[in-house]
């Protein structure tokens, strides 16, 4: 058992304080595998809740407790005359505590495998109901502990430094190359201000699946000089430049979840959105050139250009939406595709592996990127994928199934009629039965093999050392999911 | 004085536009900064001065956010400085600009007033020198 007390300080009267993330790190920083970490509200103007963190919910919920228990509506308890006993400074707070008695002072959440068991759209909140104040929760884990295993908490880091798992897979991206990247990102992120770091970091701590630096890892064990820092360190500015890209996006797209947390627009404002990008850009930018390989460098930079270029495209084809499947290729080339070619061909480049090798694997990189994509579009139809369906028929971001469905000769006509006008819930729905109903999924399906089949005949030329089974075994995972 | 006669043409693809809406006078202004450069990499150093400035006017860095369109064009004029430096400028100057661009992003994200951009870039031209 571990006690612990939790402090934060709040900036408005009634606030709803989203302390997930600090959960999962004391978790993380406790060792924690399986229990249950209970939290205890020490205020009594201070609750407990568990629920979706949307900004305009929140401002619902805040509307809610204003009309249950309405400031100022002559609270006996806001009568100085008649208590006794009274400080100098007692606040006029008797709403606070009539809405602290709507709410729980207390709350316990299940502990498995060393994360928090809450749903994809749960956050746990303390709910500041007097402030601005500073305010302390009290905090016990119990259960079953192991390791510390937070990669991302600059203490774990620091354990896990000189602890290589043994038996891990330096070629799978899974073992100790993947610890390097965590430990980078985490050290790159402890090093930033607070305004652009905070918001990046719990993007990165969101998780996300990592797939371009293990490509560059996994690729600068081609040629005859591979060290792993310096792998590590490209890799991290990758992710880095990746997440700057899709803090923008988000704001263009007006998406306001990213890996089922709020988007920096959306929880910051567009003004930070873009601030942010931008560092992370520049920064990216900075840690790729202070490595000092030109190929590197310029590997990099194509594919950003290529990146920036094509979300122009993407947007302005959306008002042909869907689209056709040339242009569809063109965006996703450059979107989705550039940065997979690069990694892999930087990662090869870094390692001082031939030209040939890294032209081949720049092939590897852009078919599968491509595949990549397909297999994305093909989840926003999947009710088991976790993410809410048909999210990109309701953002009209690019998509092949819907490209395959409206050129369908049965279900087309309906599927184009339904993308020219407006999309509420029910026309949403009725795109989507349409393409589950064609053979929009399995047309899109079968090219995404077929480019993954294409990726891997390009490693063929290629000495790969023992690393083929985990690039082949990436390929297929990249297209054969669910999420 | 046309992007032609000045051999950057091939680098404002997509840009064109930009280049007649003040680029070109954004591109004048940092010739004076470049001077100690050598002289046939001065062209595509001021340019990428010139497109990180636009850029980051173009995406309203530190003020009102901009719109979706010129957000991006405003990226992608980050990407072609990004890629101009990296084929034209020695690491230290890809540094000092790409440091220039953090302390710029840090201070609107702090809502702080950080000064002109130009000031910035300059700067980095005359350490990285």
């Amino acid at each position: 058992m571990i006690a612990q007390r939790l402090r934060f300080k709040t900036s408005s009267p009634t606030q709803f304080v989203d302390i997930t993330d600090k959960l999962r790190e004391e978790v993380r920083n406790s060792g924690l595998r399986m229990g249950r970490i209970h939290l205890q509200s020490l205020h009594t103007t201070v609750g407990l809740a568990v629920n979706e963190n949307e900004p305009l919910l929140l401002r619902d919920f805040e509307s809610l407790l204003e009309r249950l228990a309405p400031t100022g509506a002559g609270y006996e308890h806001d009568d100085f005359a008649r208590r006794f006993e009274i400080a100098l400074d007692e606040p006029v707070n008797g709403h606070a505590h009539c809405r602290q008695l709507l709410l729980t002072g207390f709350a316990t959440v299940l502990v498995e495998n060393g994360d928090l068991v809450l749903g994809r759209w749960q956050s746990v909140f303390a709910v500041e109901l007097d402030g601005p104040r500073t305010r302390e929760l009290a905090v016990q884990l119990d259960g079953e502990f192991g390791k510390s295993s937070s990669p991302l908490s600059p203490g774990a880091a620091a354990r896990s430094v000189g602890g290589r798992r043994a038996g891990g897979d330096v070629g799978s991206g899974t073992g100790p190359d993947r610890e390097l990247v965590e430990l980078e990102l985490a050290r790159q992120l402890l090093a930033d201000p607070d305004p652009v770091a905070v918001p990046m970091r719990r993007l990165v701590e969101a998780g996300g699946k990592r797939l371009r630096p293990r490509l560059v890892q996994l690729t600068a064990h081609i040629g005859p000089r591979h060290d792993p820092l310096r792998a590590a360190a490209l890799a991290a500015a990758v992710e880095l430049l990746h997440n700057a890209t899709l803090i923008h996006d988000d704001y263009v797209d007006e998406s306001t979840y990213r890996r089922g947390r709020p988007t920096v627009a959306a929880a910051e404002g567009p003004e930070r959105a873009i601030a942010v990008g931008d560092f992370y850009f520049a920064k990216a930018t900075r840690l790729i050139a202070e490595i000092g390989n030109h190929d590197v460098t310029s590997t990099i930079a194509d594919a950003l250009e290529a990146i920036c270029a094509a979300q122009i495209d993407d947007v302005a084809l959306r008002g042909g939406y869907p689209g056709d499947h040339e242009s569809y290729l063109k965006v996703v080339r450059g979107k989705t595709a550039a940065l997979f070619a690069a990694s892999c061909a930087s990662g090869a480049q870094l390692s001082e592996a031939t030209p040939d090798e890294v032209e081949a694997l720049r092939r590897y990189g852009d078919l599968l990127g491509v595949a990549f994509q397909m297999a994305d579009d093909m989840v926003d139809f999947s009710p088991s994928s976790g993410k809410p369906v048909g999210l990109d028929i309701r953002q009209r971001v690019l998509s092949l199934p819907l490209i395959y469905a409206a050129e369908d000769k049965e279900v087309g006509p309906e599927v184009r009629r339904l993308l020219a006008g407006s999309l509420g819930d029910a026309e949403v729905n009725r795109v989507t039965d349409l393409v589950r109903s064609s053979n929009a999924l399995k047309r899109v399906g079968d090219e995404a093999r077929a480019l993954v089949e294409g990726a891997l005949r390009e490693l063929e030329a290629v000495e790969l050392d023992g690393l083929r089974p985990t690039l082949v075994g990436l390929a297929r995972s990249a297209v054969d999911r669910d999420s | 004085m046309t992007a032609q006669a000045l051999q950057i043409d091939r680098e404002l693809d997509r840009l064109d536009g930009l280049w007649e809406d003040g680029l070109q006078d954004t591109y004048k202004s940092y010739l004076a900064a470049v001077d100690g450069y050598a002289p046939a990499d001065r062209p595509r150093l001021a340019l990428a001065a010139a497109l990180i400035e636009s850029g980051l006017r173009l995406q309203g860095l530190g003020g009102r956010a901009a719109a979706a369109a010129p957000l991006l064009m405003g990226d992608l004029c980050l990407a072609r400085a990004s890629r101009l430096l990296a084929d034209h400028a020695s690491q230290t100057l890809q540094v000092a600009f790409a440091r220039a661009i953090e302390k710029m992003s840090a201070n609107a994200a702090s809502g702080e007033a950080g000064g002109p951009v130009r000031d910035f870039l300059v700067l980095a031209l005359e350490s990285a020198r």
